[in-house]
């Protein structure tokens, strides 16, 4: 046996190799972000002359970061919201309730968890104008939940085939209804579940491009992807400025990320292995 | 009454979703039949800013001028109005004005399926002939069918005009005693001795692959007939694409990229990081539309100059030119008439004066006296315009010929560029998708 | 999936009551919207104007001689190896160097590996765009650094690298999340059995081979899957770095798509494309899920 000193030094190595190739691209971004056009072609990890903030200001208001910020928060929070939600009935209906049809009906959802986004886009946008709801929030939350509860439905179903059986039949025998058994005998244990199924539609959803570049016209109503790449537009563009951009697009779902993941592994180590 | 109770729970959260979304939804779409006021729904793709400002200029002095009319200004990219323009004004609260990209895949298209208002009758009413010329007509007018090019109704008015020549490093041709070439083998003379000198001669970057498009066809320019250019554009009479002239091109283009006369590594360059090195001092020249002088001018200790593209001793050149994406009415608009005077006010001197303060071409003649400064990079785009619009030799972007010959032509060229084709496969190459389209 | 029995006087169509906001709103926003798009691979259609010809099959069969699809859909094959192959790899090698024993540092490293995993998309191109820039990109900048720059190429618009600078990007984004799923796994592989092979005199690469990548058979199913569509579907990755070029090296399915029904105006050819794209995928996902589902009863 090789003693475990000789085996540590290669491991650390191999990891910082693997982890250097993470943050050097990033912190590239990072740095860019506050260097002017002529600084950023001089050198790629040279510190900026100066800590200024005046890229990030012109992205936020000149660029309307500000707008398109509250624009994805609104549109990333009605849709975790409502698609969590959904979700959650519809997986408690597929794992412990009674469902004539479910044979046929999973497999329908199922389908919705594989289409690619363009493969849908123009009927969407017809129909949506149909209704009356194109440019308006509605365009981008509602095909996103309809998107998102196939993937929720898969997962919550997971959580509630596996729940303990006796617990629900017991809550039955005190007189709980379903509705009840739910909300209080499950919720608590589906908490960390839903958790992870928060952090990933959230991130899906803030970082969705296509649906939101076709579906929504209106500048005031754009999301931050789409804001960004409004600075590759046609003619000029400034790479600090895009740096900058690229940064307040980044940050919010690094943060959810840093904050929940813990969740995020004990929901794959319970959601999707057995989807 | 269990089941009554879940149903009114269901219904609840299901309000609550739905309520939540209600207080965001834009004040303007509840209270609009409240008011005596006229909306005048306005898409542009002016979003830079310094030519955003001018846009919001014009729309501030044309609400003015017009009491009881507001203008709701939706900005986009050329690339984002490309995809959503043609759906939007299918609807029946599209954009009542927009800028509708010319050529077949956009205007064409759009008039082919009765999207856009013919302007003929406010062509009259205002006097446009006056303003600018029938050719630069000719780029707004399509058929009523939207088959034929370059002829039938006009379909739009364009405030600005756009040429392709040569931008150079002023302050870099002044240390090393570099002339401005006069002749298309003074140019070519000089392209080798930069490179001699160790310099970049021409600053390009392919990865965008648009701009390569000019780089091609400015050469191409200097080489053909305005009849040709006009017949292969417009798709009349027959013309082919696999001439002497375009296999010329091509190797001459070919022959540079091989010489080593563009940036190093310029197919993995976008166009604006090659615009970059170029305002950074690296590269002497650089091929492209006048679109950049104000961007060549702000923020840099290098100074610019812009000439044409030199012709071919004793042969008369074209240069690439236009007017920029006009402005079109929709066609089911309700306010065709607020949305004429709208135009009109698009192409009035004044804005002329406002574009050229802005560095950017107007396609309109300047008001007389107008306090502006030409005595620099954008006098000098101002007169190579001048030039080739009073000498009728202004040309046209190619890739408007057949709705995929943008993607075909940038295809072709990068693999040209690369030495992956010979001129001749890229003539015949860009010749297929050139017949497959007269054809049908 | 097993069914549920209703309680004594429960009605069975109850629980249709919790799908029925769901379904709903999948109904119309997802699954109505792909019914359309099969649909619209029949017609000759621009996409905006109220004529739409029937023909039939005739995008479909246009689309089989079409050397561009060809083309595109051999790139997504390849992409296949740089999303998922190396991926689930590097996932296996990183997460058997993390697992097992505790380690100062394992959560600095296991966080940071999978951050590439959150980014946008769009984030991640203007990145790799700046990194692969010829002129002021870190990569050539370090090759030469080092002494390589005969090494320096123009990567993205390099005939014979754009598509592998392209698809290292995937592989990047993709390994921390293969990584991610195989840590989970392995929590669950009881420490005892490599004790026991620990007597028996297996070394660690033995243990890894016997123990650990049985014990994660479920974990890289559902990592295959999850990888392949991601290399089926690529879009956003293509849109902001190449666009598919130089000279169509690097145009993928779903990049055509976008291509024909917003810059060419196909509608109808698009959706027959994304109408295939769609049947492939699903039937990947089916055979790999069968796959799994088989060995899974094999076990018990």
């Amino acid at each position: 046996m090789t003693s475990p000193k000789t085996q540590l030094v290669p491991r650390y190595l191999l990891l910082t190799f693997f982890a250097l190739l993470v943050l050097l691209p990033v912190s590239g971004l990072f740095l860019g972000a506050f260097k002017t056009d002529t600084q950023l072609i001089q050198g790629p990890f040279s510190l900026p002359r100066t800590w200024n903030l005046d890229n990030f200001r012109q992205a936020w208001f000149t660029g309307r970061f500000n707008i398109f910020f509250k624009n994805s928060v609104i549109v990333s929070a009605a849709v975790v919201a409502a698609s969590v939600f959904i979700s959650v009935l519809m997986g408690y209906a597929f794992g412990l309730l009674p469902l004539p049809g479910k044979k046929w009906l999973f497999p329908l959802i199922l389908l919705g968890y594989m289409v690619p986004f363009e493969a849908v886009i123009i009927p969407l946008y017809h129909f949506l104008d149909l209704l009356g709801l194109r440019d308006t929030y509605w365009a981008l939350i509602l095909p996103q939940i309809g998107l998102s509860v196939s993937f929720g439905t898969l997962w919550m179903t997971s959580f509630f085939e596996n729940a303990p059986r006796d617990l629900v039949d017991a809550a039955a025998m005190d007189g709980c209804t379903r509705w009840q058994t739910l909300w209080r005998v499950l919720w608590p244990l589906a908490k960390p579940s839903v958790t992870t199924l928060v952090v990933l539609v959230f991130m899906w959803t803030w970082n969705e491009f296509l649906l939101a570049l076709v579906l929504v016209q209106d500048e005031t109503m754009r999301t931050l992807p789409v804001g960004l790449a409004f600075f590759q537009g046609k003619y000029t563009a400034n790479i600090p400025l895009l740096a900058a951009g690229a940064l307040i697009v980044a940050v919010p779902t690094v943060l959810v990320y840093i904050l929940f993941q813990r969740f995020f592994i004990r929901g794959m180590l319970g959601g999707a292995v057995k989807g | 009454m269990k089941r009554m109770r879940l149903t009114i729970a269901i219904l609840l959260a299901l309000a609550m979703i739905l309520g939540a979304c209600q207080g965001s939804q834009k004040p303007a779409q509840t209270q609009a039949p409240a008011t005596e006021e006229t909306t005048l729904v306005v898409w542009d793709q002016f979003y830079r800013d310094v030519e955003s400002q001018v846009m919001d200029t014009l729309n501030a002095e044309f609400e003015a001028a017009h009491p009881g009319v507001k203008i709701e200004r939706v900005v986009k990219t050329l690339d984002d109005l490309k995809v959503t323009l043609k759906l939007a004004l299918s609807e029946a609260n599209g954009p009542d004005v927009a800028q509708v990209n010319q050529g077949r895949s956009d205007m064409g298209a759009m008039v082919e399926a009765g999207l856009l208002l013919p302007l003929d009758s406010y062509l009259a009413k205002y006097n446009w002939g006056s303003v600018f010329s029938t050719s630069v007509a000719s780029r707004n007018s399509f058929t009523p069918d939207g088959k034929t090019f370059g002829q039938g109704n006009l379909y739009g008015v364009s405030p600005t005009a756009e040429v392709v020549g040569v931008y150079y490093n002023k302050t870099m041709f002044k240390k090393n005693g570099w002339e401005v070439p006069q002749t298309f083998e003074e140019f070519e003379a000089l392209l080798a001795k930069i490179k001699e000198s160790g310099q970049t001669p021409i600053s390009f970057g392919s990865l965008d692959g648009w701009n390569a498009i000019h780089e091609f066809s400015a050469i191409q320019h200097l080489l053909v007939s305005l009849d040709y250019i006009n017949n292969l554009t417009y798709g009349v009479n027959n013309v082919s694409f696999k001439t002497e002239e375009n296999i010329k091109a091509a190797a001459i283009l070919q022959q540079w990229a091989k010489a080593g006369y563009f940036t190093e590594g310029y197919p993995g360059i976008g166009y604006d990081d090659s615009n970059a090195l170029f305002k950074a001092g690296n590269g002497a020249m650089t091929i492209t539309g006048s679109w950049l002088a104000g961007e060549l001018i702000n923020d840099t200790d290098q100074e610019f100059g812009f000439f044409l593209m030199p012709p071919f001793e004793g042969k008369k050149a074209l240069a690439i030119g236009g007017v920029g994406i006009p402005f079109a009415i929709r066609k089911t608009s309700t306010k065709a008439d607020l949305a004429a005077e709208y135009l009109n006010w698009m192409i009035s001197p004044r804005a002329a004066e406002l574009w050229a303060k802005a560095g950017m071409l107007p396609a309109m003649a300047l008001p007389e006296g107008a306090d502006i400064d030409t005595d620099n990079l954008f006098g000098d785009t101002l007169r190579a315009w001048d030039a080739i619009n009073k000498g009728n030799a202004v040309g046209h972007y190619i890739d408007w010929a057949t709705p995929t010959f943008y993607d075909t032509l940038v295809a072709e060229l990068q693999k040209l560029l690369g030495s992956i084709s010979t001129p001749e496969d890229f003539v015949s190459a860009v010749q297929k998708d050139y017949e497959a389209y007269l054809s049908k | 999936m097993r069914s549920n029995q209703a309680y004594p006087g429960e009605n069975k169509w109850k629980g249709w009551l919790y799908l029925l906001p769901g379904f709903l709103i999948y109904l119309g926003f997802t699954f109505y919207p792909i019914l359309e798009t099969v649909r619209t691979s029949f017609y000759e259609w621009n996409g905006f104007s109220a004529r739409r010809d029937w023909i039939g099959l005739q995008n479909y069969r246009v689309m089989f001689y079409d050397a561009q699809f060809t083309n595109a859909f051999l790139h997504n094959l390849i992409f296949i190896l740089f999303f998922c192959v190396l991926p689930v790899l590097l996932g296996l090698l990183l997460a058997s160097l993390l697992t097992r024993k505790t380690l100062p540092g394992m959560t600095f490293f296991r966080t940071v590996l999978f951050l590439p995993q959150v980014i946008s998309m769009v984030v991640v191109g203007v990145i790799w765009r700046w990194i692969f820039n010829p002129q002021f990109g870190p990569l050539n900048i370090l090759l030469k650094a080092v002494g390589l720059g005969s090494l320096t190429r123009a990567w993205l618009g390099d005939f014979a690298l754009a598509l592998p600078a392209v698809g290292s990007v995937g592989t990047w984004v993709q390994y921390g999340f293969c990584m991610i799923l195989f840590l989970a796994g392995m929590q669950h592989i009881s420490e005892e059995y490599y004790e026991a092979s620990s007597l028996d005199g297996a070394n660690a690469f033995q243990q890894f081979l016997h123990i650990t990548i049985p014990g994660l058979r479920a974990e890289i199913g559902v990592a295959l899957v999850t990888t392949i569509i991601a290399a089926l579907r690529v879009f956003d990755l293509v849109y902001v770095t190449t666009r598919g070029g130089p000279g169509n090296a690097t145009l993928v399915v779903g990049f055509l798509i976008y291509r024909s029904a917003f810059q060419q105006n196909r509608i109808g050819y698009a959706s027959a494309v994304a109408t295939v794209l769609m049947i492939i995928i699903l039937a990947i996902s089916l055979l790999i899920r069968r796959l799994q589902n088989g060995n899974e009863e094999a076990k018990e």
